[in-house]
């Protein structure tokens, strides 16, 4: 028997089916960043909406049959498969037993069965008696429709709302934060109501007049009281009693005070974190992603810059920079950019999700303790450095960075050509920056293109009054300035094309489109 | 007759890249060292002076070519270049003064100070990386043929004889094909830079004084210049 359940067990952690299957429904049920887990809960949505809506409408109106039987069948064979899945999915059993039979067998002791058992059902109990697992539950038994009172527990599939709607879980999780405080205080409103309703009870339950008659009716004023509803349909006649009534309203007002501060610093308090997540949920729906690792002034322009056409993300350990990379409009984390946490953290795929990560830190030391983190993730990623001192530049290669910025070149290389030719230095500079509308772009030369265009002179730029400066064909990595009209395209080449924005942005359309217009 | 010098006022890492890049072009070049920046032993091997912000700078016009020397204001703190680059200015007039700030607002002051050319650092860095992201291509290509890193050359030649072109507008002529180089912006007299395609070149027959900003190689553009004028 005991070999059976331990080859067993082996036989189903092994089985790829099984597990594959196993991790299907796990991430259905459970993984948040599944993408099909949403189609999921919308289905799991309307079935409780379409099941309140019915209850609702039996009450003053004649509903199908068919309505009622999907209400009480079909609706709740759903609930009842995807309890048993929950339930499945809790705790491993194999696993229980193989740590179990491992344990034993390492320390050469006779494997036992009861002890397995009593381990694998506590789990399982463990998770039926958790308080979602009772909604679920509950959730199912209106099926039992022939109980006219089990009914309302249609009302648990309301409830059952909240596994699916992510901000109720996180207005939960907000509160548990003060789980104590929250004790306290019910604890003090019910010491409170407990005091008010017995002193009530005994100073006008013997009244004539007094609408109090039971101790029910008593904790009934004592709550409707210290809530500050007071409905009015019970009153205290007594001097004594209106006076009890005077301290319980100023409790109630203490009470009431006490509550809203404390679900108010909650979120205060969880408000960052709340933010977090949302941003990390933005972030991992985007492709194409810049990562500035850090935000001074460099960064900050760069950002600006980037802002335009892409999406940035910006990663600081600093906490006042980080709020203004936020106050300028940029997502940004409070997460130190030179530790793996930070981007694990961030659940994004690198290779795939990132185009490029920009350490724009104004110290080389952190620069290339970044480049070294990012390089340990990822071996493909494109990574830009700034240099700040020259002689750390070696460390910078060594780190593998992709591209190095060494500022203060950059000034020398500009003063060399400003004092050689100031005039063409000037015109090239007003290109780049896109003044008068005039702009220098790269257009691919794709499939689609070349089904349409053979060779260089067949372009036409002309007529879009393009100046054709060269083309860059990749395959060779090499730029050919000026190419020839009979030069023949390549997949993959880059034409480097000088002119008005527009025409440029029309002459790319062109140049895509005209297997169409013809 | 006094010397064609570059003055270079400040002595730290963008002194050192400016000395680099220009000796080519200055024999002599003297970097002035404020009394209170950190010594640089590197540059002090150079011809280092030490100057503060009382200096009058008026011994300079007796011992440099001023009219056809070259200055750069390098200072790190802004504050300390504009105080610099205005007392150069209130000085010399015709002095050619091209200063480092750190942002567009000390751009700014320094060009209200006098300064002819002013290089924002940070403006100017991060518009290089957001070009590098954004189009590698053309500004690999920029790069390589502005700080001559390839054969390509860039170069602004003066039209001399008009006559050559006979009243034609520039866009008229395929200067690649005729000349093997490419006309990228034509400076009229009033020096305002215009694409060759633009609506005002196209209107503008090309005369004497234009200066065309062409791009080619060594060989071709030198072959130009002897149709057209002089470099």
């Amino acid at each position: 028997m005991k070999s059976f359940v331990v080859d067993w067990a082996y036989s189903l952690s092994v089985s790829q089916s099984y597990q594959k299957n196993k991790r299907f429904v796990h991430n259905c049920l459970e993984n948040d960043d599944y993408k099909y887990k949403k189609y999921f809960d919308i289905f799991m949505v309307i079935l409780i909406f379409l099941s309140v809506s019915i209850l609702i409408r039996e009450v003053k109106s004649h509903v199908d049959d068919f309505w009622l039987n999907f209400s009480n069948y079909f609706v709740s064979l759903v609930f009842f498969v995807e309890y048993i899945l929950r339930l499945w999915i809790s705790s491993s059993v194999s696993n229980i037993i193989i740590k179990n039979y491992e344990h034993d067998d390492m320390l050469d002791i006779e494997f036992q069965l009861s002890s397995t058992f009593y381990e694998i059902i506590k789990s399982k109990l463990q998770y039926i008696f958790s308080i979602k697992a009772i909604i679920d539950l509950l959730a199912i038994i209106p099926f039992f429709h022939q109980l006219r009172l089990l009914r309302v527990f249609v009302l648990f599939r309301v409830f059952k709302l909240f596994r699916y709607a992510r901000s109720f879980q996180t207005f939960t999780s907000v509160l548990a934060t003060k789980k104590f405080e929250f004790i306290t205080l019910l604890m003090f409103a019910g010491i409170v109501i407990f005091v008010s309703s017995v002193l009530i009870y005994v100073m006008e339950a013997n009244e004539a007049n007094s609408k109090i008659d039971t101790l029910y009716d008593a904790f009934y004023w004592s709550i409707v009281t210290i809530s500050t509803v007071g409905y009015g349909d019970i009153t205290p006649i007594t001097t004594s009693g209106k006076f009890v009534t005077m301290m319980v309203i100023i409790t109630g007002i203490a009470v009431l005070a006490f509550t809203t501060s404390i679900i108010v610093s909650a979120f205060d308090e969880k408000l960052d974190e709340i933010k977090e997540v949302k941003t990390i949920d933005d972030i991992r729906k985007i492709k194409g992603l810049y990562i500035i690792c850090g935000y001074e002034n460099i960064a900050k322009e760069v950002a600006k810059q980037l802002l335009v056409n892409n999406n940035v993300l910006v990663l600081d350990e600093d906490i006042s920079r980080v709020e203004e990379a936020k106050r300028d409009g940029i997502l940004a984390l409070n997460y130190d950019p030179g530790n793996i946490d930070s981007y694990k953290k961030l659940r994004i795929d690198i290779n795939t999700q990132v185009r490029a990560i920009l350490c724009l830190r104004e110290s080389d030391v952190e620069n290339v303790y970044t480049t070294l983190t990012v390089r340990s993730i990822s071996k493909d990623v494109y990574i830009l450095s700034l240099l700040i001192n020259d002689i750390h530049k070696n460390k910078l290669v060594f780190a593998d960075a992709n591209e190095i910025l060494y500022t203060k070149e950059l000034v020398g290389m500009i003063a060399r050509e400003f004092i050689g030719k100031p005039v063409a230095f000037e015109a090239i500079h007003t290109l780049r920056a896109g003044y008068k509308n005039i702009d220098i772009d790269e257009i691919i030369i794709d499939k689609r293109v070349l089904s349409s265009f053979a060779t260089i002179g067949e372009l036409n730029n002309i007529k879009y009054r393009l100046v054709l400066l060269g083309i860059y064909r990749q395959a060779h990595k090499r730029f050919f300035f000026s190419p020839i009209d009979s030069t023949i395209l390549e997949h993959g080449d880059y034409l480097v094309v000088i002119g008005n924005k527009v025409f440029i942005k029309e002459f790319e359309k062109y140049l895509h489109t005209k297997s169409i217009n013809e | 007759m006094n010397k064609v010098s570059a003055l270079i006022f400040g002595c730290n890492g963008y002194t050192h890249e400016i000395v680099k890049n220009i000796k080519h072009k200055y024999e002599n070049i003297i970097v002035f060292k404020h009394k209170d920046e950190s010594r640089n032993l590197e540059l002090e091997r150079s011809n280092v002076e030490i100057f503060d912000f009382t200096e009058s700078w008026s011994f300079l016009k007796d011992i440099y070519d001023l009219d056809n020397s070259i200055s750069f204001c390098v200072l790190e703190d802004d504050a300390e270049n504009i105080f610099l680059t205005i007392s150069l200015r209130s000085t010399f007039e015709e002095l050619n003064i091209i200063a480092l700030s750190k942002n567009k607002e000390s751009a700014t002051k320094l060009t209200m100070a006098g300064a002819n050319k002013v290089i924002p650092m940070v403006q100017t860095t991060a518009s290089i990386i957001s070009d590098i992201l954004d189009k590698p291509i053309v500004t690999d290509v920029l790069h390589s043929i502005l700080y001559e890193k390839s054969d390509l050359k860039i170069a602004e030649i003066e039209i001399t004889n008009e006559s050559f072109f006979n009243g034609k507008y520039p866009s008229d002529i395929e200067w690649s094909k005729k000349y093997g180089v490419i006309i990228v912006s034509i400076i009229h007299e009033d020096l305002s830079s215009e694409f060759i395609y633009s609506s005002k070149a196209k209107h503008h027959a090309i005369k004497d004084g234009d200066i065309f900003v062409v791009i080619g190689y060594e060989a071709d553009i030198k072959e130009f210049k002897r149709f057209i004028g002089r470099n």
